[in-house]
């Protein structure tokens, strides 16, 4: 019996068996086919070969709730909300996107204003009913959705964390009255206060769910068709799995699916590799997410974004930035050069793929240097071409006076200060060092560029996993079911007893158990953990402080709150203190597939050798030998400079590092002493 | 020394990255809500010489203003600076903002050499003064608003002035959080001083200190390339503030000559309203900050900030004038002369590069206060409510509503409802975008939010601090004003306003009143008159125009279905465009009437003209041959002006680009809201 992972990008799927009985790993590439994922999974899953029996369980990264979303070609959308409220989503927090521009633009709604309709009903702040629900009013704009051929409604009222009631029945007249629809409330997709955000997340559930809803029959069907029965889970923001018809219901919770894999691997495999600290640098083609795992827990924000509309559903915290393999540079007026955010996509993409593109990448860079061979296709795919990356680099060279080889260095040396720049706002920024870490890089082009990011921060050691490009789908593997709740009651901790606490957490608690159950847990695989956003009163913003679901000392609470507030701020003061939200995560363990150690045989770093291979260091061209990874054997170290190459990736290791192979696969690079800049 | 330019960058990004690293330990640490939470300071790199070297995600009201105070400080210290050093500043008479703003400046040495000060302008959420918080609307003098700090060395060879401390302290409301300010700014400036010795040490303070000289030069360069391609000249405009003297509106005129040669700019404020016992006045810096943020928002946004930049251009601002505040005035609300000095930059421009402005902004920064003693709770409450208003429209777009506006960084201007109801015993009956609060256009302003409030305590107080309550932001090229700011209050029905609009001192507000806050519309672009009619019948399917407002203002006839008919629409422009009212311009020396302390223009027309405009003496109208922005002025109607003629004096005829005999419409502006015209109405 076999797991399989299966995560979708933009170019490529990526696909990780795990076959149970051998214990082996098995990882194969093949196009995406953008207008419906699941033919390329489907042809995925044929190359493998596995019969329809053999599959136990699939476990799926997708981008079809964020593309939706980004691409604007979700459902024909319609809000229902509480009279006088209407331009909510439409005048969001009144700031501003463009700093210092005379000419920005303003921000497009999810929903123009004029499908935003207002229905006469008003819940206190502690959920008391101010104005009974005008049923007949919400019939009405119903016939008008009807007739405006709406195919999603979000229902989205004041203060409705607090009662949801007055949503529930006017979803369920809507319902009944647009049968086709998808009806979804805020206080069901999230019962967390503060209108705009919450309103902001429900619109976009709502808006990605028919194709979602469409997406993920289309791949039943095809899976049934195949005869394949497996279980198909999809990956979540929080770094968690759940059933397909769970995510199916709330598609917004996998707006971060694909990369909150590859964390989740970073997490894991670090761990096992004896690195529990490490901060995880996936490049891309067009961007570079970065996370920071502590003690193999990364963190956690609720702070999220899609496009310019916030999702403050709770998802890993990780900080992407606009420069990836496909970052084009350029010198702008006055001299200045940049790499990114402009990316040449998948087409024209880079010069080297020899598809019109005509401005260096940092792709090219690499190729112009002699990192990146000519030898493997990329991705499987595309054949690099060498000549065309050379003069692509060399005629931007020529508008500022660099010889290619100085220029292409730059282009990398300015791509690298950029993604130091990402990884210094998730640790110095936040008073971490990131020299106590591990960098972490997997994505086809984060090894090129590891070592010469880490040498940035002054950080030592860089791990790079087995399978970098596969990586994020042996992530999937390696998740458990994971859900976040969450309910906003403010009060002041004065205010409350334990027993109140322990009664909004209860109620959480239920919730998670009957999600857990419906997936086929047992109690003793559940696990729940219970947090507070926690506040001084007349701050706005809150921080997580961890507690027992069982408190029953709210004197004690205050003091972590303090504890967690000090770490963060520097200081207390003398306000009182708030609980504004109750979370409960709610885990399943699954069964998780371990690394296989590696095997001996044939493995020396004489069958690995490739040769060597002319490439650029510090101006200086040297012959730099090439080693195949499958090859290396364990333990041995490789002084740089030398490249490593394997399917899907390549490692530089430059002047001054090293490399080893570690028994589990993964080729730990150590910068040599005295060497620091 | 040569450079590299991939080292140029390194070393650039590399500088902003200290400030970015500055900005989080701030955040970090401070103990003012408003440092933490809203993000209200700013912080810089500076050289010697007191030019802005690496700025990051700032608000440009702040930090643009920083190297005055840093230019201060050296003026008075810089002849003795040692390591271990610290000074404080808050003043704004040299080179300070408000005194709310208190600036760190942190001066770095390498081998034994001055190379950088780091520096943070924070707002300290109080500063001593008349009431807690320090800024009032009721100071007439600067010793109402706080403790004055000049440039001081507050650290010595890395040890506390405590005498200065103590002083300091002791005259400021809960000291403690003061302290925890202080050392927030402290911290973030050590920060920059490690992170700069490691660029050191690394590069070589040599190739350090040429990096940045390169940096300027280019920023320079790339703004000097911009204004060479504009043509030479100087452009005028004028545009005013509002005030009451004794009860009376008096506006108070800020004119600007700015004048173009070759590649330098100079902006002239000579004839700026004398400075007044409100605190309406701003500093010397805050004025050209506000030049610096014009130029840089209309001309070249996307360039990182530094000095070099603004070295091209030049800022006269009198002294004494409300452009240049002296002791002993007020100076604690600095955002309306920005706003105001932002204004007329944009109205002078609009008569060279039409194509790169927009209409004026929202207009002001609307500090609307509600609040009381909260009986049920027994503590006090004031909800603070600054709702930004709509941008100008520009000619690729129409202007977004309710944003904040350039000068204000990435600060959010509107609050939620649910929290608002959580903390205070408020209930937002309405939070929505003002249907034709937007100037209309070819391209529509941006329109104003208008929240309803209704007030669920006894004894309960509302205060508004804000401008641009009689005279609206202007559209250009044609482009109609957005709405004014406005409030009222309105119980069963019945509204009541305020007589002086846009300045209400602690108006008693009953338990159930409902009060309402309107900010401002952006100013629109271009003829409405040319504005696709399939967008105007789009704006009114989706709430911004009214019916009445596409009939009227754009001249579009819509069918039952909504959709624009073409024909109708086609005639109904063509009798509109003919019955635009216009007076032909005669030239006069002199076209302004004196105030009690400043001056205004003024549109003297006929007896006969004004009926048949129907205009009334005292309105705000607009002259205008939609050729830049439109001129401001107040109207008189005088039997001795030949009838069908408008007399105008030069300067007023080159704002308008135009000479004598030609036709200029004049239009009244709405000055006020409708529910107050209304209430205003029914008083009759």
């Amino acid at each position: 019996m076999h797991w399989l992972g299966v995560d979708v990008g933009g170019t490529f799927t990526d696909l990780v068996l795990f076959e149970r009985a051998s214990g082996r790993l098995r990882v194969l590439k093949t196009p995406s086919t953008p207008h419906d994922q699941s033919e390329g999974i489907l042809a995925g899953v044929a190359r493998l070969a596995v019969g329809p029996a053999g599959l136990e369980r699939i476990v799926h990264g997708t981008t079809v709730a964020t593309n939706t979303a980004l691409e604007g070609d979700g459902a024909r959308l319609a809000v229902v909300t509480t009279a006088g409220h209407r331009d909510v989503l439409v005048v969001g927090r009144g700031n501003r996107m463009a700093m210092y521009n005379i000419k920005a633009p303003p921000n497009r709604p999810l929903v123009p204003r004029s499908r935003c309709h207002e229905v006469r009903e008003r819940l206190g702040v502690d959920g008391a009913v101010a104005i009974e629900l005008d049923e007949a009013g919400v019939a009405a704009v119903g016939r008008r959705l009807a007739e405006d051929g709406i195919e999603a409604v979000a229902v989205c009222y004041l203060h409705s964390y607090a009662n949801p009631d007055h949503e529930r029945r006017s979803a369920a007249i809507l319902s009944a009255i647009l049968p086709d629809a998808v009806v979804t409330t805020s206080a069901e997709v999230l019962p967390e206060y503060r209108e705009y955000e919450r309103f902001s997340t429900t619109a976009l559930n709502a808006y990605v769910a028919p194709r979602m809803r469409r997406y993920l029959g289309e791949l039943r069907h095809r899976l049934a068709t195949a005869g394949i029965r497996a279980p198909l889970s999809i990956m979540t923001s929080n770094g968690g799995t759940l059933p397909a018809d769970r995510v199916e219901a709330m598609p917004v919770l996998s707006m971060l699916s694909g990369p909150a894999a590859g964390v989740i691997a970073a997490s894991h495999v670090g761990a096992a590799a004896g690195f529990p600290d490490v901060i995880t640098c996936d490049m891309g083609g067009t961007s570079t997410d970065v996370c920071l795992v502590r003690g193999g827990e990364f963190s956690m924000t609720t702070e999220g974004r899609v496009g310019a509309f916030p999702v403050k559903i709770r998802q890993i915290d990780i900080n992407t930035i606009g420069a990836g393999g496909g970052s084009i540079a350029a010198v702008a007026t006055g001299g200045f050069l940049t790499v990114g955010p402009r990316s040449a996509k998948a087409f024209p993409g880079p010069a080297c793929f020899g598809r019109g593109g005509l401005e260096p990448t940092v792709t090219d860079a690499n190729l112009a240097l002699g990192r990146l061979g000519t030898d493997r296709l990329l991705g499987g795919e595309i054949r690099l071409d060498r000549e065309a990356a050379l003069a692509a680099v060399a005629r931007l060279g020529a508008e500022i006076g660099l010889s290619p080889e100085r220029m292409a260095e730059g282009i990398l040396r300015i791509a690298v200060v950029s993604m130091a720049g990402a990884i210094k706002e998730v640790s110095v920024m936040r008073g971490i060092d990131p020299r106590d870490f591990a960098l972490l890089p997997y994505g086809g082009a984060g090894p090129l560029q590891a070592a010469a990011i880490a040498d940035e921060l002054g950080m030592r050691t860089v791990v790079v996993p087995p399978m970098p490009g596969n990586f994020s789908a042996f992530g999937l593997l390696v998740a458990d079911v994971r859900r976040d709740l969450v309910r906003t009651r403010v009060a002041a901790v004065d205010d409350l007893s334990a027993a109140d606490v322990r009664a909004m957490l209860a109620g959480l608690l239920e919730a998670g158990e009957a999600e857990l159950a419906s997936a086929d847990f047992p109690p003793e695989r559940r696990r729940f953990a219970a947090s507070l956003d926690m506040r001084y009163a007349g701050q706005s913003f809150e921080l997580s402080v961890p507690v027992a679901t069982d408190i029953d000392d709210l004197a004690a609470l205050v003091t972590a709150f303090e504890a967690v507030y000090v770490a963060r701020y520097g200081g207390t003061t003398t306000a009182p203190v708030e609980i504004v939200s109750y979370r409960i995560a709610a885990w399943g363990l699954s069964d998780k597939p371990a690394l296989p150690p590696l095997e001996g045989e044939g493995r020396s770093l004489a069958s690995a050798a490739l040769g060597t291979r002319p490439v650029v260091f510090d101006g200086e061209t040297r012959p730099v030998p090439i080693l195949d990874r499958e090859r290396l054997p364990v333990g041995e170290t490789v002084a740089g400079p030398a490249i490593i190459e394997e399917d899907g990736s390549s490692t530089v290791v430059p002047p001054g590092w090293s490399a080893t192979l570690d028994r589990i696969g993964c080729l730990v690079l150590r910068r040599g002493e005295g060497d620091a800049p | 020394m040569s450079i590299d330019p991939i080292t140029l960058e390194v070393l650039t990004q590399g500088l902003i990255s200290i400030v970015r690293e500055m900005r989080a330990t701030v955040c970090r640490t401070a103990s003012s809500v408003a440092i933490y939470d809203a993000k209200d300071f700013s912080c810089g790199l500076f050289a010697p010489d007191s030019q802005v070297v690496a700025q990051s995600e700032d608000i440009g009201s702040h930090v643009v203003p920083l190297p005055w105070s840093v230019r201060s400080a050296m003026e008075k210290l810089g002849h003795d600076l040692k390591p271990g050093d610290v000074i404080l500043s808050n003043d704004p008479y040299t080179g300070g903002t408000h005194l709310n703003d208190v600036t760190v400046i942190f001066p770095v040495f390498q081998d034994g050499r001055l190379i950088f000060f780091p520096a943070v302008r924070a707002h300290w959420a109080d500063v001593g003064g008349m009431v807690p918080g320090s800024m009032s609307g009721k100071a007439t003098e600067i010793y109402q608003e706080g403790v004055r700090i000049p440039p001081i060395k507050i650290q010595e060879g890395g040890r506390f002035n405590e005498a200065a401390l103590d002083l300091l302290l002791s005259n400021m409301r809960v000291p403690e959080e003061r302290l925890g300010d202080l050392q927030a700014s402290l911290a973030s400036c050590r920060v920059a001083e490690k992170r700069i010795h490691e660029l050191c040490r690394r590069y070589g303070v040599d190739l350090l200190l040429e990096a940045v000289r390169l940096d300027l030069d280019r920023s320079e360069a790339r703004m000097r390339a911009c204004i060479a391609g504009l043509p030479d000249g100087t452009y005028r405009f004028e545009d005013y503030l509002e005030t009451y003297m004794g009860g009376r509106f008096e506006p108070l005129l800020l004119p600007l000559a700015l004048t173009v040669a070759g590649d330098r700019m100079t902006a002239d404020f000579t004839g700026a309203s004398p400075q007044v016992p409100f605190p309406v006045n701003s500093t010397a810096a805050v004025t050209a900050a506000s030049v610096f943020i014009a130029v840089k928002s209309i001309f070249d946004p996307a360039a990182p900030l530094n000095q070099g930049s603004f070295r091209p251009i030049e800022v006269n601002a009198p002294p004494g004038s409300i452009v240049n505040v002296q002791r002993p005035a007020p100076a604690g609300s600095h955002g309306e002369i920005r706003k105001r000095v932002i204004a007329t930059m944009v109205g002078a421009l609009s008569q060279v590069v039409p194509d790169r402005v927009a209409g004026d902004l929202c207009r002001t920064s609307f500090h609307n206060l509600i609040g009381g003693l909260d009986a049920k709770r027994g503590r006090e409450w004031v909800h603070y409510e600054w709702s930004a208003g709509g941008n100008g429209a520009f000619r690729e777009s129409d202007g977004p509503s309710a944003m904040a506006t350039i000068d204000w960084g990435d600060l959010v201007t509107v609050q939620s409802s649910e929290v608002i109801e959580t903390r205070m015993p408020l209930v937002v009956e309405t939070s929505r975008l003002a249907t034709d609060s937007g100037g209309a256009g070819t391209t529509r302003g941006g329109l104003s939010m208008q929240r309803s409030m209704r007030v669920l305590a006894a004894d309960s107080r509302y205060s508004l601090l804000s401008d641009g309550a009689v005279v609206p932001a202007f559209g250009v090229l044609g482009g109609l004003s957005g709405v004014p700011v406005g409030s009222w209050i309105e119980n069963g029905g019945v509204i009541q306003g305020f007589d002086t609009p846009g300045k209400i001192a602690g108006h008693p507000v009953g338990n159930g009143d409902v009060v309402v806050v309107r900010s401002a519309g952006g100013g629109g672009y271009g003829d409405p008159l040319l504005r696709d009619p399939a967008r105007v019948a789009d704006d009114v399917r989706e709430g911004y125009v009214s019916r009445e407002a596409a009939h009227d203002l754009y001249g579009v006839a819509l069918d039952a279905r909504g959709a624009a008919d073409p024909v109708a629409t086609e005639a109904l422009r063509r009798r509109q465009r003919a019955a635009r009212f216009g007076l032909a311009a005669v030239l006069v020396e002199d076209a302004y009437e004196a105030g009690a302390v400043s001056r205004r223009r003024i549109c003297r027309i006929h007896p006969r003209d004004a009926a048949a405009a129907g205009l009334e003496a005292d309105d705000v109208v607009e002259m205008d041959a939609r050729l830049a922005a439109p001129l401001r002025a107040w109207l008189r109607i005088d039997p001795a002006v030949a009838p069908g003629t408008l007399p105008i004096d030069a300067l007023g005829l080159a704002i308008l680009k135009v000479d004598a005999g030609a036709r200029l419409e004049v239009r009244r502006v709405a000055t006020v809201v409708p529910p107050q015209a209304r209430f205003a109405e029914a008083a009759e």
